[in-house]
Order: C-alpha cells, then sequence, then structure tokens
C-alpha cells in the first residue's frame, strides 16, 4: 500500500504541473487593431496604471473562462487579489473595473469593434494584434 | 419660550428626519444607475461599504459602551468620455447620540489628460500620508477597527484636514524600474468651529469649508513618493507637507478669547509596504506653527504611528502604536476638542470570511497626557466589527 502511495504522488503533481503549465499556456492576449500593446505593458492595463495607448483610451476586458490561467501568467495574481486591488483602485482613483466577458467569443467581438480593447484569449483570430 | 435644550432637542429631532429624507431621496436616485445597469451593461454600477460591531470600555472612559452601527458608504464612478470622470461618495453614519447623519463625502470630477497626470475638482480626501485616500471610509479594506486616532476624520477626533474643497492634481510617471507619485492640492483651508456653526458641526472641530473660504487664504500641500519594484515590489515611500491660514471663530461657548489665526504648516513623510503578506504602515508628522492673531510666537508638535500586520491566510494579526505631542501654547491645537497629547497601542486581528466580508476584534490601551486645561486619562477598550463591501 505504501509503495502504491508513493509511486501515485509523483504521477499526480506531475500531472497537475503540466496542467498548470498547458493552462498558463493558453492564454493568448489581444487588442483591437487600431493599438499596438507590448507583454511588458499587459499587467499595468489590467490594473488602470495605463490607461491611455497614444491618444486611444485603454479599455480591458476580462474573460471568465480564462482569467485564472490569465491571472497566474501575467498578472501574478489570485483572483481574489485581483479583485480587491480593483475594489481599492475604484475607490481611491474612480477608476471602473474591466467588465467581464464570459468566453472567447464574446472577448474577440467586443476586442475587435471597440477601439483600445484588450482582451484575452485561448488563441488569436484575424483582425485583431496579439500582443507580443 | 423655548429652552435651549428645547431647541437643542428639536434641532436633533429636525437633523434626524432631515438625514431620514436624505437617505430616501439619495437611495431613490442611486437606485436608478442600478435599475439602468441591469438593463444595459453600460449603467453606472453602485458600490459600497457597512459596518456594525460593539465596543466595551473601562470604566475611566466616557466613550459609548456596547453595539453600535457604524457607516453606511455608497459610492459611484462615473464615466462620462475618455477622459472625464467622477467619484462621489455618500455616507449615512450614527452620531455619539444615535442620530443619522449623512454627509457628501466625495464629489471629484476629473479630467484625465494622459497616464501622468488628473485633475480632480470638488470635495476630497487630502492626499497626505498614506492612510487618508488608502482606505477613505472603507472599513472593509483596512486591517484595523479604527483608524489612528489623529488621523481620524474631523467630526471623529481628527486633528488635520481630512477633507478638502479644491483642485488636485495626482499621477504617476515611471522613474528607473519603480514610479515616481505627486498629489499636489489647493483648496479652502479650513476654520476651527467653536460655537457649533451647523447642525452636525460639533464645538472644537475642524470645519472644512465647503461652502467657501472663510479667510479667503487657500490651503496648499504636496505629496511625492516612489513605488518600488523588482525586489522591494509593494514598497512606497513618500514626503508631505500642507500649509494655510486657519481661524477659529471662539465666539460661543468654548472661549471668550477673540479670533485666532495661526499658520497651520505640516510636514512629514509615509512608508507603506504591502507585499509578501505583510502589511506595514507608517507616517509622521511635524507641525511648525505660527501663531499670527497674537503673540505667542511659532510652535512645534508632531505626530506619529507605525502598524505592522501579517497576513496568515484569512487571518491578519496586527500591532499599531501612535503617539502625538500636541503644543497646548499652539491656538490650532488648544482650540480643537481633540488637540490632546496622547498615546495609544493596539492589538488586533482581522479574520476574513470571504473576500468581502470581514470580522475584526481589537484591544486598545489609551493614555491622554495633563496639559494646560486638559486633564489627564487612561482607558482600555475591546472593540469588535463586522464589516462588508459590495
Amino acid at each position: 500500500m505504501k509503495s502504491t502511495y508513493f509511486r501515485f504522488f509523483p504521477a499526480v503533481l506531475l500531472a497537475l504541473s503540466l496542467s498548470q503549465f498547458a493552462y498558463a499556456a493558453d492564454v493568448v492576449v489581444i487588442s483591437n487593431s487600431s493599438i499596438i500593446i507590448s507583454a511588458g505593458e499587459v499587467k499595468d492595463v489590467f490594473l488602470g496604471e495605463k490607461q491611455f495607448a497614444g491618444s486611444t483610451k485603454l479599455i480591458p476586458v476580462d474573460n471568465a473562462a480564462l482569467q485564472a490561467g490569465f491571472l497566474t501568467k501575467y498578472m501574478n495574481l489570485s483572483s481574489d487579489k485581483y479583485n480587491s486591488m480593483w475594489t481599492k483602485k475604484s475607490f481611491r482613483d474612480g477608476l471602473t473595473p474591466p467588465a467581464v466577458k464570459q468566453n472567447d467569443a464574446e472577448v474577440i467581438e467586443y476586442v475587435k469593434r471597440t477601439p483600445g480593447a484588450v482582451g484575452y484569449v485561448s488563441a488569436a483570430p484575424s483582425g485583431v494584434n496579439p500582443v507580443k | 419660550m423655548v429652552t435651549a435644550r428645547e431647541e437643542n432637542v428639536f434641532r436633533f429631532r429636525t437633523k434626524g428626519l432631515l438625514a431620514l429624507l436624505n437617505a430616501s431621496i439619495a437611495c431613490m436616485l442611486l437606485a436608478i444607475p442600478v435599475h439602468v445597469q441591469a438593463a444595459d451593461s453600460e449603467g453606472v454600477p453602485l458600490h459600497g461599504f457597512a459596518d456594525a460591531g460593539y465596543a466595551a470600555h473601562s470604566k475611566e472612559s466616557t466613550d459609548p459602551k456596547g453595539f453600535y452601527i457604524g457607516s453606511f458608504d455608497l459610492y459611484l464612478t462615473p464615466q462620462f468620455d475618455n477622459n472625464v470622470k467622477g467619484l462621489i461618495e455618500i455616507i449615512f453614519e450614527t452620531t455619539s447620540t444615535g442620530e443619522v447623519a449623512t454627509d457628501l463625502e466625495r464629489l471629484q470630477m476629473g479630467y484625465t489628460f494622459s497616464d501622468n497626470a488628473t485633475l480632480w475638482g470638488g470635495r476630497f480626501h487630502t492626499p497626505y500620508g498614506y492612510w487618508n485616500t488608502g482606505f477613505h471610509h472603507g472599513a472593509q479594506i483596512q486591517t484595523a477597527i479604527l483608524r489612528p486616532r489623529f488621523l481620524d476624520f474631523e467630526d471623529k477626533g481628527g486633528i488635520l484636514p481630512a477633507h478638502m474643497a479644491g483642485l488636485w492634481a495626482s499621477g504617476k510617471f515611471k522613474a528607473g524600474d519603480g514610479k515616481f507619485t505627486y498629489d499636489v492640492f489647493a483648496g479652502n483651508g479650513p476654520k476651527i468651529s467653536m460655537g457649533g456653526d451647523s447642525l452636525v458641526q460639533a464645538p472644537g472641530t475642524l470645519n472644512i469649508n465647503t461652502a467657501g473660504d472663510n479667510n479667503h487664504q487657500a490651503m496648499v500641500g504636496f505629496n511625492l513618493g516612489y513605488e518600488f519594484s523588482g525586489m522591494a515590489d509593494g514598497l512606497r515611500i513618500a514626503v508631505h507637507a500642507l500649509r494655510g491660514d486657519v481661524d477659529d471663530d471662539a465666539n460661543l461657548t468654548f472661549a471668550a478669547t477673540a479670533l485666532n489665526k495661526t499658520e497651520l504648516s505640516m510636514t512629514g513623510g509615509s512608508v507603506a509596504y504591502l507585499e509578501n503578506d505583510w502589511e506595514v504602515l507608517g507616517e509622521y508628522y511635524r507641525f511648525s506653527n505660527k501663531d499670527k492673531s497674537g503673540t505667542s510666537g511659532s510652535h512645534s508638535s508632531w505626530a506619529d504611528y507605525l502598524q505592522i500586520g501579517r497576513i496568515i491566510g484569512a487571518v491578519t494579526p496586527y500591532l499599531r502604536a501612535e503617539k502625538t505631542k500636541l503644543d497646548q501654547q499652539d491656538n490650532y491645537f488648544s482650540m480643537q476638542e481633540s488637540g490632546q497629547s496622547y498615546t495609544r497601542q493596539a492589538l488586533g486581528l482581522k479574520y476574513e470570511l470571504n473576500p468581502k466580508a470581514s470580522l475584526k476584534f481589537e484591544l486598545l490601551n489609551s493614555k491622554f497626557i495633563a496639559e494646560g486645561a486638559r486633564l489627564a486619562s487612561s482607558y482600555r477598550s475591546l472593540l469588535a466589527q463586522y464589516a462588508i463591501r459590495f
């Protein structure tokens, strides 16, 4: 029985590690074709620290289906801490938190039609700027 | 003939009715955006805070004991276009006599020029130190139950103008790996109301002159900081200053002296570290006030606090020490009811039931120093608070 545990735990840990890697890796940040955002600016955009690209107002949108992976990969934050930071940001600076879209299709549709929009999806479609 | 007592009772009853009326109107008005939002995602969300609690004090204290309703705070952050925004905060809170008072805490209209600059106009929280603009009236987002006493709001024992009506420029610039932050502000200076010149203004408290400056001399100040990143991510250090003339209208009950004018001159600094499950907050204020109406000259005073908390899962135990040394020859402090020097130590614990609801317990040891006409006193308190945000 003991040896079964020893074989089982490393396998589970490995599976969890790989699934986490795959989970985080399948998030691609995209922006409206009118703007270009760098990967280093994504965190500031989604925390309201960077609000403009040139004269264009940036409008970040969250994707409920991928939020956990996005927060891990790009923000190094938990969902609770991200929401808490936005509560304080809104209360202190009068900023509005990103709107939450439910899935890739909603995010893509919104980002394509909204100048300044920045979102994240599982695969970048055509007609938007993928963030590199 | 109406006696003073009867008049006070009438005032309080009128104030209560007005507060309830205001609350009803505000709720109706604020309900509109909520309704709009339900039908249209472009509506303005309504958010807020609320808290209630229990207080027990040793017999030396005259503070109210038992259960209490704290405050019910509502705020809106409308965005009018890419650059124009607003921040509106209304609070309903009970006074020490149990009345419900309504206050328009913040009414700010802002214009964002770029990532580096936003200009606000209206009534805002004066951006000195960290606490005053870090937590505002949001009990749930602050770890401790009470603010440091000297940094409390004007009607709760604070000795500084926590609010201001005027203009405020704010922004950040990338500087090295971190960010340089600035706040520069100018507005109506406060006066010290000695006679209680409004229904909610108690004698000996700062009146921030929202309706207009009584001495037509602006109060100005700044808060310059640096937010570190990398190894020191989460650390912010800043320096602040505030200067302006403060009059007291000593003509009724509190003192028989003539009008005093004091040049309030405050400098100091703050440090905040909020990372790696630590919360360290410290602020220092030094006053070099000058008597401009009398011959008592200049006076030095100071106030500071240090709070350290450690986040362990849902629990955050914390310690705080605060101390003030306020010169009683300085009219600015001697005319304020809460201008007495004191020391206070707090030991507390915050338990997060979930990210939006917290239960807090706090033990306090307060000691007030005998100076001038003020008597020494000391007492201990046990406080509990249930705070939510939505």
